[in-house]
């Protein structure tokens, strides 16, 4: 889950219990790392018990999210990062080209890189030619609440790639695209904006967990095949020969 | 013999604090480190909007109750003062540009949930938009307007308090710096003043005693703006760079004003300060004119709910957590303050930010 948008700190701690999220995000791009001047919310974070995942928001260059990464090690003692390097300030849609490149760079200093890039399988699959073990396509942009637009895509990511952790980031706006992201066999959704603004954030993140579980299932259970048309469970005796009629 | 009050904090609560225990008879000492003028208060930095009904969209019910109450105290407040003090009860205007509709529908959506009457907002179109800031008529087809609400001047309104305070018979030790506050003391190097109440009022200067408190930076701009021409708040509302523009005298505009979690003090950073001046700017082009005559920088004391808190113990009375309020609820926490010590009784308005926190 991310952390940020919440009404207050207290609301978002109980919409992180309530989800039993065990990976949140921190942005700190703007709390002037340098003098750990955020540090009473992180301190917030902390004491929740999940693991802290410091991200480079907000950063635009692949030099300002090394530095932030790196800014972000020693405040978070992790080497985890969530790479962002965005491309455009409107939608936020990361650039892709900077993303391999920071990505690159962080994994030789080290880092657990966690990428949020696009649907785009060749920069997927470059990203984990870097050595990203966990890449974090988004479902649309980033506050939109649109879901999964290009499910076709991330389908052919989770064919494609078998042994990395897919990880759906942004774009979720209901607990039941959080299924669906789930049911194409993606290993984790990431949420902000659809729990941080809904009226009881609580609550909320209480469905996306539910319907986190429900895709899971339903992905290991196997899901059936749709078929073209209506095929009754029981045979239908009231209507013989049925099919001569079409 | 009358009772003793040590105040500690001569922010706008503080400030206020002393005025009122003043009039009810009490002797009055205030205390703080910073000068009569107040910059390094957060009451220097804020806008001084009086809102509680946009405030809706993400504060608490209480905070509402709490600023519904203090928007009826203010010109009471204001006629006992000194000198006069900017303030226009015009209401406040609440704009989207077309593409981040959704982000008006949202506020729309949520201050119906929670709205104490229906006439508190308004949908207005391009019409009256052009009646109530016709220079905005032309880039903004749709908003909310959301009249019973107010603004004032709060540099005016400390300065105002600040002078009421010096005809009165108070004792004002400005630029001194408080060691301790304690149960019926306030300890200045060696020296324990001793009163009947001491009242915390310190903000993020209570940070030693009050471990929960943060800050939260706030960066705005002062912009003077010949070009522009608005009478009241208004409100842009965008996905991340939401952004408030609020009138002074003399075509002097406040444009405030981000939120980070941080108890950073340092100057307003370029991003923000291109944030505000870019929202501004697509608000109206006049503020391509404008001279920036001036950035503030503070951080607002906050709990981790972001609501306010009275907490009383023997001899001490500690009042924070005003977060992003100050100017919306000061008045409703001086009346329950003041009923407490002076009475002994409990304001209605008391439960949930009186009772709720055990220290």
């Amino acid at each position: 889950m991310g952390s940020a948008l919440y009404p207050s700190p207290d609301v978002m701690r109980d919409a992180i219990e309530a989800a039993g999220a065990e990976l949140v995000t921190v942005a700190l791009r703007r709390q002037s790392p340098q003098q750990a001047s955020g540090s009473r919310f992180w301190e917030l974070i902390r004491e929740l018990n999940v693991r802290v995942l410091p991200n480079t928001a907000g950063c635009r260059t692949v030099k300002e999210a090394v530095a932030t990464a790196q800014m972000a090690r020693e405040l978070f003692e992790t080497n985890w990062i969530k790479l962002e390097v965005i491309g455009d300030d409107y939608t936020l849609q990361p650039d892709t080209a900077a993303l391999v490149e920071a990505a690159d760079i962080l994994i030789k200093e080290g880092f657990e890189v966690l990428p949020y890039t696009t649907e785009d399988l060749i920069t997927a699959q470059k990203l984990i030619d870097a050595g990203c073990r966990v890449v974090m396509p988004w479902g649309s942009y980033i506050g939109s609440g649109r879901g999964l637009v290009n499910k076709f895509a991330l389908q052919t990511l989770r064919a494609r790639l078998p042994d990395a952790t897919l990880i759906v980031d942004a774009g979720l706006g209901k607990p039941s695209e959080a299924a669906h992201a789930m049911e194409l066999g993606f290993d984790a959704v990431l949420v902000n904006s659809a729990i941080a603004l809904s009226a009881d954030p609580p609550t909320m993140a209480e469905a996306f967990a539910n319907a986190v579980e429900a895709g899971r299932a339903g992905y290991e259970a196997g899901l059936m095949s749709p078929r073209d048309m209506a095929s009754p469970s029981t045979p239908t005796l009231g209507t013989p020969f049925w099919h001569a009629g079409t | 013999m009358s009772s003793t009050a040590g105040i500690v904090g001569a922010g706008v609560l503080g400030r206020m604090m002393a005025v009122e225990l003043n009039a009810r008879g009490w002797a009055v000492s205030l205390y703080d480190r910073d000068t009569e003028k107040g910059e390094d208060s957060c009451s220097w930095t804020g806008a001084g909007m009086i809102a509680p009904y946009c405030e809706l969209e993400a504060a608490e019910q209480i905070v509402t109750e709490l600023g519904v109450y203090s928007k009826d105290k203010w010109p009471g407040w204001l006629e006992r003062l000194a000198e006069p003090v900017f303030y226009k009860s015009l209401g406040s205007l609440v704009v989207a540009h077309p593409n981040d509709r959704d982000e008006l529908l949202r506020l729309r959506r949520r201050v119906l949930e929670n709205a104490p009457r229906p006439d508190i907002m308004e949908d207005v179109g391009i019409d009256r938009i052009r009646e109530l800031e016709p220079e905005l008529a032309e880039r903004f087809r749709s908003g909310l307007y959301f009249p019973f609400e107010e603004h004032l001047d709060n540099r005016d309104l400390m300065r105002a308090l600040g002078e009421t305070i010096r005809r009165k018979d108070i004792e004002w030790n400005c630029g001194t710096e408080v060691t301790a506050v304690e149960s019926n003391a306030v300890v200045i190097g060696d020296t324990r003043h001793t009163f009947d109440w001491v009242l915390d009022c310190r903000g993020l200067g209570a940070q030693p005693d009050l471990p929960h408190l943060r800050g939260v930076r706030g960066e705005l701009l002062y912009l003077h703006a010949p070009e522009v021409n608005l009478s009241r708040p208004v409100r842009l509302m965008h996905p991340r760079y939401s952004i408030y523009i609020v009138p002074r005298a003399g075509h002097v505009y406040v444009v405030g004003a981000t939120a980070i979690e941080s108890d950073n003090r340092g100057p307003i950073t370029v991003r923000s300060a291109l944030e505000l001046l870019s929202a501004a700017y697509t608000v109206h082009t006049g503020f391509a004119e404008a001279t920036l005559i001036e950035s503030s920088v503070n951080c607002r004391p906050g709990f981790p709910d972001n609501l306010p808190r009275i907490l009383p113990d023997q001899g001490l009375i500690r009042i924070n957590g005003l977060y992003r309020h100050g100017f919306l609820i000061a008045p409703a926490l001086v009346d329950i303050v003041c009923e407490f010590i002076d009475e002994g009784s409990t304001h209605p308005l008391a439960e949930g930010i009186m009772d709720a926190w055990q220290l």
